[in-house]
């Protein structure tokens, strides 16, 4: 039977050549930017490599130094006529304020106060990005630098391609060892292969090429740096204050235990940190910590609201309303379509009702059919969405971030199309199957 | 094999009433040729498409094939029109985007049957109203009598028991008509099918074995 109805779908695509035409043409365009969508969601939100345990992230980038102060505003408004005053309106209003003043953290504080953490199971900390001028064969070229410590490589989990990362022993050492991405060694070299055991000239110092791992371009800086070099070969002579520094801390939680719980001990661990060092700027007498996890930080970076929890939910609207810009209009224009093409076949309804269909054959008829047109829909989408990648991708358009093709990313396109052609087609099928026979008949278009 | 009692159609709006089919009694026996003449709008497929459970009564009773509808659900409904009724039409209503044999294969798209045997009951349906050469072709290329023809495989694929007929030489001139009446004659001779047939040839209807008229909604004979 399902045969049958592909054969007759197929045919009648062919019959209503406009009709299918204007169908197609949004069918495809709309799928086609949703594909552009999930892509992106799925290479910048998903949990491919390097972030496979992204839901198990928590993020701290910022250390606030807070200050309470009283605040008063005067207000004086006094009319005088005749030299006498008619109208006293002056007044004070008093209240509190604040003021944070907001910085990275100095690793002193990171390794002492904040890496030994209950419901942590890894923490990294690290300089999230140094970008460094490079001169290759004469040319300008521009590597973001990370950081970073051996628990770097147990968060984000790149994959490496060759050789191997740093470990604590270089680290303490200050090995001048670096492991660097497939693209920059490319960019760098001319070339991928044998690369390990070269030396990289950055920012002054020779490194030896110890591992290398797969590029994968994504927003957040430290998740895809070009090269990684242990944080202690840093210059940190700029990190004058016993607070304030370049480091960022990264923690995987512990399974089992959530994230709020980890924020809750990164929030608590700012009460035990000394507030009399001498580096202290007066006036300023607590610590504020504010952690994220990986999507509230994301959501910060594309939409700063102080508390993230409002940035990720802030960012959740915008990619609704995306998703339903681009799926409930067209999928209501589809329906309006599908509607006036279905009622012309009344008298077809009719017949089949006559010779025994009931309505659930009707409905699945028309759903099929539906769901055979948004699959050729859906494959022009997928071609127009390719193509929008691939712009997108050599273009640079979202900033580093790289679209990715990743088999979930056909999954999902594949769900979104079947998910449209029921969508589409189930009212006016539903509508369809209620016709009454003999009205049906007497339609007589046949 | 189909008894009518007391059979009313009164079709309402808010202002008018008007009586389609005012007490109908009816028996058509196992194995009859039954036809229903009248002038138009008497109500002859208003009684028709009763008897085909294609529309309701406003009130009566229809037993078919010795079963009470009047209580069936739709999916039963439809379960009886699949197995035991088969229709044909004045303006043919085959479907254009399906080939000649897809269009006989209909009835059994409703039934729990192979694709295969489905189409070879199709392709012997074909055969018997001589056909089976035009399998591939598609309503729009077939002339009126042969897509008249076509209908009546279509009607006769699942093997019924009662065929219902409205007007089926209707669109049709004398020569065709009379093809289509002989093979009708001969469905109901040679394999027993009830058939019961409107229409408004007073030649057709002496074909058959019994004649019923409707007079504005009622039997005058």
């Amino acid at each position: 039977m399902i045969s049958n109805y592909i054969k007759l779908a197929w045919r009648i695509l062919g019959r209503k050549k406009f009709f299918t035409f204007i169908s197609l043409f949004g069918i495809s365009f709309t799928l086609g930017i949703l594909m552009v969508i999930l892509s992106f969601l799925q290479s910048e939100l998903g949990t491919d490599k390097p972030l496979t345990y992204k839901n198990d992230f928590v993020y701290l980038n910022t250390l606030s130094l807070k200050t309470d102060f009283f605040d008063t505003i005067v207000s004086i408004d006094t009319t005088f006529l005749n030299d006498e005053m008619v109208l006293d309106s002056s007044f004070e209003i008093k209240g509190t304020g604040s003021m944070n003043w907001n910085s990275e953290l100095n690793n002193g504080i990171a390794e002492e106060y904040l890496s030994d953490l209950e419901s942590a199971e890894e923490v990294s900390i690290f300089i999230p990005s140094s970008e460094h001028d490079v001169y290759v064969n004469g040319v300008k070229q521009t590597f973001s630098a990370l950081y970073g410590d051996p628990s770097y490589w147990n968060i984000i989990d790149h994959q490496m391609l060759e050789g191997r990362v740093f470990d604590q022993k270089e680290m303490d050492a200050v090995a001048k060892v670096l492991v660097v991405s497939d693209k920059s060694a490319e960019n760098y070299f001319g070339t991928k292969e044998g690369v390990l055991g070269k030396e990289m000239f950055i920012d002054g110092t020779n490194y030896k090429v110890i591992g290398m791992y797969a590029h994968t371009g994504k927003i957040m800086p430290y998740v895809s740096p070009d090269i990684v070099i242990p944080y202690t070969n840093a210059n940190l002579d700029n990190q004058d204050s016993f607070y304030h520094g370049f480091f960022n801390v990264l923690y995987k939680k512990k399974k089992g235990v959530s994230a709020d719980k980890l924020k809750e001990e990164i929030v608590y661990a700012a009460t035990r940190i000394p507030m009399d060092h001498p580096s202290k700027p007066e006036g300023y007498e607590d610590i504020v910590f504010r952690p994220n996890t990986y999507d509230e930080d994301y959501a910060q970076a594309i939409y700063y609201e102080r508390e993230a929890s409002k940035s990720y939910s802030i960012m959740k609207w915008i990619i609704i309303s995306l998703i339903a810009f681009f799926v409930i209009l067209p999928t209501l224009n589809l329906i309006n379509l599908n509607v006036s093409r279905i009622m012309d076949r009344s008298s077809e309804i009719g017949v089949r009702k006559a010779f025994g269909a009931h309505r659930g054959n009707i409905i699945s008829q028309f759903i099929i059919e539906n769901i055979v047109q948004t699959i050729l829909g859906g494959l022009i989408g997928f071609g127009l969405a390719l193509a929008l990648i691939n712009m997108i991708n050599k273009g640079g358009y979202l900033m580093n971030a790289r679209l990715e093709l990743s088999p979930k990313f056909f999954m999902y396109s594949f769900l979104v199309t079947i998910l449209f052609g029921i969508l589409s087609g189930l009212l006016p099928a539903y509508k369809m199957s209620k016709l009454q026979i003999v009205n049906a008949l007497k339609e007589n278009k046949l | 094999m189909i008894k009518l009692k007391n059979i009313k159609k009164v079709y309402r709006t808010k202002t008018i009433e008007t009586t389609a089919l005012n007490d109908i009694d009816l028996h058509v026996p196992k194995g009859e040729f039954l036809s229903i003449m009248g002038p138009s709008g008497c109500g002859k497929s208003t009684l028709l498409n009763i008897i085909g459970l294609l529309d309701a009564p406003s009130d009566g009773n229809i037993l078919v094939a010795g079963k009470s509808i009047k209580n069936y659900a739709s999916k039963e409904t439809s379960r009886f029109r699949n197995e035991k009724l088969g229709f044909i039409f004045q303006s043919f209503h085959l479907i254009p985007d399906l080939s000649v044999l897809d269009n006989v294969e209909l009835p059994l798209l409703y039934r729990s049957i192979s694709s295969k045997e489905r189409r070879t009951l199709a392709e012997e349906a074909l055969a018997s109203v001589g056909l089976a050469n035009r399998k591939s072709h598609f309503p729009s290329q077939l002339s009126g009598g042969q897509k008249q023809r076509v209908a009546i495989a279509r009607a006769i694929v699942g093997n019924p028991e009662i065929i219902l007929a409205d007007e089926p030489t209707g669109n049709l001139d004398s020569v065709m008509g009379d093809e289509i009446m002989g093979i009708l004659t001969k469905l109901n001779k040679e394999e027993g099918t009830t058939i019961v047939m409107v229409t408004h040839d007073e030649r057709m209807a002496k074909k058959t074995d019994r004649l019923i008229r409707l007079y504005d909604g009622s039997q005058v004979a």
